[in-house]
């Protein structure tokens, strides 16, 4: 009997296990003399960083851990805040539904695909948190999720707590291109120009303000007629009451000057422009506003939409005091945002932290999630990135990864992994459900396609869009 | 205790008379009797009579009247029962497209009528495939031979539901044999199926997100339309008349827990997105499919979801190539995965029944149950998930999935190892009707006297023509990017099932039928990110096929070969 209680509490506790390694549990760790680039407080030489229960509790020299704790020698190495990227689809399962002009009725958060690789790429270079957004199909699109990129758990997990909501804009090019082909037998979308756009949008904060109207009568019990509980107007109620912030596409300042105005109108504040490859035209407007800017670092003229685009556009916003932030709105540039964030210290000359605040806390903000996470401060989260080098170096890695104090990513082990991973790959292509077909079969994918996901062009906006 | 049993005795013998085909008696001997309920009785008798189980035990005396079937030895089992099939709905006409001379310019407008005539006409406010008020009951049809590859396998009650849209249908429990559909109809509706798809033709919702934000809008409505003509009924004074709405209405018993929620899902995924649907609307949830369900057993079981769990494993289908990408680990782990998903559910105690996934062989059903037996599940549980768990699930465990007297006589004598190669079903009864399977000849080495049916040209065209059955390989001529794929088909009758394979993925194909020269069937690709709904006609002249495919891109030609 006494034998069988033990047995049973021994296989329990391996069922449970995974959860308490895994779970809701912050990881305890110590980083030692490292340069720390602290993103709001300056450049910190030979200085150790205490993580415990995931938030950082100390910075300073000659700092000890408890016993067991994770101590990590990063002497020669730099540290910065994980990197947040404002503008991403990476993790979802569909991205557009450019079915209709107003879409704000659909989650991300709906869509969210914690196994995808891209996650671990992105840990691979730095990035711990992410703004994903719908595409740009519609003026209004879909609500946004904020999350930290916590590969291996639980897709509940992902989603930054407290986050403030969000939701997709879109203006221009990408907007009108989304109507123009039907399927036969299907009338055109509305709108195929940019007033038309301004006028859905105009439109639908008409609706949101009678429909809230509705809501406010039935619950001062002026009718006894439940109105609806519409999906689409809801989060267009909460733009109107500063409860959810606005992301909005677009790449000519008229269109985004024109935005700010219709948001000062309703009453409201626009979150971020997204890209503003002219915002550079209207800086002083857009600080005024005090909406944030979240700008390719280069991208300048690569369509008609962007031809007058600038490299000194990150400059030039951040001069007017502009909340300024790089994003990679792809997979693949997701992974060097270091480096596009080195690049506004080349065009204009923004200075080394400011450069380095536009991928963590400058983005933070504009996520309002700087009180957790975004500088290497006591009280943040322990979110950091180990740098094999000065970060804005070409030959820098990201050589560890961390999330509220718990490794997400570490060089050495994955090259480590990629052996075993290996090892497993040939065990799992024997298996009978694993091989080809004797005779028959499909043809596998042909490598063209392959190729042509290598391409920027087609994964970043307008491809992935 | 005699006049007890003899007086049944007597009314059975009186309603014989009567003559309806199941006023027949049966008594099969010399059984193993696995009763599922209780416990297994290595000999013994079971008396079928009135359509029901009369008496089952080692000891009963076969009635005078009754048509013995010895089994010499072979077992009994209830009726198997397919948790999630399409059985017994007349297939909606697939729309060849073009008429005369087709192929030309009017392609795409005749894509799209075949499309839009493929939808049952309906008021409803609500595009076709958003439309929870259709019953599977009304498209169903009676009628014996539909269900004989499911019977001869030994299947004797299924779940039908649709083939597409988010809502596919309200299901129902059918028998696998009778001439009426009021016959077949054990329990309708049983529950609503829902499928994270989206709806073609490019409205909303186009993509898997409007799918989930079209589902929140039409349950939230459903919700507020009860609450206002509850409040209406209560009184109306000063109060907008909330009217009418056949679809919404459909959904009040989900919402009010009186009908379960059966929601497609396979991946790990897509199993949570539907749990936390389920969670969000407070609904009583089942989740069929369920491929990668090992992989969430804890969380089913604490939401006490049942899974209807498919038996159609995944296996690679695609040809090898040394110019090819890997496939992606992630794939190769969840094929190993699945056959142990079904041992995973019973160790945490998450109630679960097989269906058969849409497989095309139902010999892969009873194939891959022992891979989940070889897997750790053990054999009791592996037939109870056939027989009473699926009984349990689908509500009908008092007339079902056990052999008790007094219950259906829904029964199957299988010969051979249940799960082995040799299992052969040689009698079936379904409401006591009695189906017997002859034992097919092993064949020596030639195809037996069948073979004349396969001569060029000479045969008219019968239901027995040529088999368009078997292995496609076709080249599909789209401009600029030709596409090679792989139809693998079966035929039933005029029925034609199976899959399409190409780069594109792999697909079941629909509304399949032969003809005398040829098939046609629709199925959806991936394409672009997004599904694409086809239809193929094909003319099969010996081992050349060629034919068309249409889509809302317009009309292609393909042509190939059939694989010996």
């Amino acid at each position: 009997m006494r034998r069988t209680t033990v047995f049973l509490t021994i296989i329990s506790l391996l069922v449970i296990s995974p959860s308490l390694v895994f779970g809701q549990s912050k990881g305890d760790l110590l980083i030692k003399n490292a340069t720390v680039m602290t993103a709001t407080a300056g450049t910190l030489q030979a200085t150790d960083i205490l993580v415990q229960n995931g938030k950082i509790v100390r910075i300073g020299k000659g700092l000890t851990a408890g016993a067991g704790v994770k101590t990590i020698d990063a002497t020669g190495k730099f540290v910065t805040p994980g990197i947040i990227d404002a503008h991403s689809h990476t993790m979802l399962s569909a991205i557009n539904e450019g079915s209709l002009a107003v879409t704000s009725m659909t989650r991300t958060r709906d869509m969210l695909l914690p196994q995808d690789v891209a996650i671990y790429r992105a840990l691979a270079g730095g990035v711990t948190a992410s703004l994903l957004l719908h595409g740009s199909a519609n003026p209004i699109g879909g609500q946004s999720t904020t999350v930290k990129y916590k590969y291996g758990r639980p897709v509940e997990e992902f989603p930054v707590e407290g986050a403030p909501l969000g939701i997709k804009f879109a203006l221009g090019e990408n907007v009108k291109q989304s109507s123009r082909s039907p399927q036969p037998g299907q009338t055109f979308r509305y709108p195929r120009t940019r007033m038309g756009t301004m006028e859905v949008i105009r439109d639908a904060f008409i609706r949101a303000r009678e429909y809230k109207q509705s809501w406010d009568d039935f619950r001062a019990k002026k009718t006894r007629t439940q109105p609806r509980k519409d999906e689409e107007l809801e989060p267009l109620v909460e733009i109107l009451e500063g409860k959810r912030r606005v992301h909005a596409h677009g790449y000519r300042s008229d269109e985004h000057l024109n935005l700010l105005r219709m948001a000062e109108e309703f009453g409201f504040k626009i979150g971020t422009l997204q890209h503003g490859l002219e915002a550079y035209k209207i800086a002083p407007e857009i600080a005024k506003h005090g909406a944030g800017v979240s700008i390719f670092a280069d991208s300048w003229s690569y369509k008609l939409e962007a031809y007058d685009s600038i490299p000194y556009t990150g400059y030039i916003l951040w001069k007017n005091g502009v909340n300024v932030s790089i994003n990679s709105d792809s997979n693949e540039r997701m992974r060097r945002l270091n480096i596009d964030a080195a690049k506004m210290m080349k065009y204009g000359g923004v200075p080394e932290q400011d450069a380095l605040k536009m991928i963590t806390i400058n983005p933070a903000m504009q996520l309002g999630i700087e009180k957790r996470t975004g500088s290497i401060e006591v009280g943040k989260d322990g979110d950091l990135v180990i740098w094999s080098a000065h970060p804005f170096s070409v030959y820098a890695t990201a050589d560890v990864t961390i999330i509220e104090g718990e490794v997400y990513f570490d060089r050495a082990k994955d090259r480590s992994m990629r052996t075993d991973l290996a090892k497993e790959r040939e065990t799992l292509e024997k298996l009978d459900m694993n091989r080809a077909p004797g005779t028959g079969g499909a043809p596998p994918r042909v490598p063209t396609e392959r190729l042509r996901g290598d391409l920027d062009d087609a994964d970043r906006d307008g491809g992935n869009r | 205790m005699r006049s007890k049993l003899f007086l049944p005795l007597v009314a059975a013998i009186c309603l014989s008379i009567s003559a309806s085909a199941n006023a027949q008696s049966y008594a099969i001997t010399n059984a193993k009797i696995v009763t599922v309920s209780g416990t297994t009785i290595e000999k013994g008798t079971v008396i079928v009579r009135n359509g029901l189980i009369f008496a089952v035990g080692a000891n009963i005396r076969t009635p005078a009247d009754a048509t013995v079937l010895d089994a010499g030895g072979a077992t009994v089992y209830p009726g198997f029962i397919d948790t999630v099939t399409n059985l017994g709905i007349v297939a909606p006409q697939a729309g060849p497209g073009g008429g005369p001379g087709g192929g030309g310019g009017g392609g795409q407008a005749a894509a799209a009528a075949a499309a839009a005539a493929a939808q049952p006409s309906s008021n409803s406010n609500y595009p076709a495939g958003l439309r929870p008020e259709l019953m599977i009951e009304e498209v169903l049809r009676g009628g014996d031979a539909q269900f004989e590859a499911s019977r001869n396998a030994g299947f004797t009650s299924a779940l039908s539901t649709g083939r597409t849209g988010i809502f596919s249908g309200q299901s129902a429990v059918i028998n696998l044999a009778g001439d009426s559909v009021s016959s077949l109809v054990i329990r309708s509706p049983f529950a609503q199926h829902i499928s994270f798809v989206t709806l073609g033709g490019g409205g909303y919702p186009g993509s898997l997100l409007g799918t989930f934000s079209a589902l929140r809008q039409i349950f939230n409505d459903a919700r507020r339309l009860q609450e206002n003509q509850r409040a209406y009924a209560a009184d109306p004074k000063g109060m907008q008349r909330p009217g009418a709405d056949k679809s919404l209405e459909a959904l009040f018993p989900a919402l009010n827990r009186q009908m379960p929620v059966v929601f497609s899902a396979n991946s790990e995924i897509e199993i949570i997105r539907a749990l936390d649907f389920m969670k969000e609307y407070n609904l009583n949830g089942i989740i069929a499919g369920g491929l990668e369900a090992g992989r969430v057993a804890d969380r089913l079981k604490a939401q006490s979801v049942p899974v209807l769990l498919s038996l159609n494993f995944p296996k690679r289908l695609t040809a090898s190539s040394p110019d090819a990408d890997p496939e992606p680990l992630a794939v190769l782990r969840s094929r190993a995965e699945v056959p142990k998903g079904a041992a995973k559910l019973s160790a945490a105690g998450v109630k679960f029944a097989f269906q058969s996934g849409g497989a095309t062989a139902m010999t892969d059903y009873f194939a891959n149950a022992g891979k989940a037996i070889e897997n750790g599940l053990s054999r009791d549980a592996a037939i109870r998930a056939m027989t009473l768990g699926a009984a349990e699930i689908l509500g009908v465990d008092k007339t079902l999935g056990s052999i008790e007297a007094g219950k259906v006589a829904n029964l199957v004598v299988i010969k051979g190892d249940l799960f082995g190669r040799d299992k052969f079903a040689s009698h079936v009864f379904v409401d006591g009707r009695h189906f017997e399977q002859k034992e097919p000849v092993r064949p020596a080495g030639g195809r037996g006297p069948g073979g004349q049916g396969g001569g060029p040209g000479a045969t008219p065209p019968t239901p027995a023509g040529p088999s368009m059955g078997g292995t496609y390989t076709i080249t599909i001529d789209v401009p600029g990017q030709p596409i090679q794929a792989t139809l693998n088909l079966a035929q039933a009758g005029t029925t034609m099932t199976g899959t399409m394979v190409s780069q594109l993925g792999s697909s079941q194909i629909t509304n399949g039928r032969a003809t005398a020269n040829g098939f046609s069937f629709t199925t959806s690709v991936q394409f672009g990110g997004a599904s694409i709904d086809i239809s193929v006609t094909a003319t099969v002249s010996g081992n050349q096929v060629s034919g068309t495919v249409d889509s809302p891109q317009g009309p292609v030609q393909f042509s190939g070969t059939k694989n010996p």
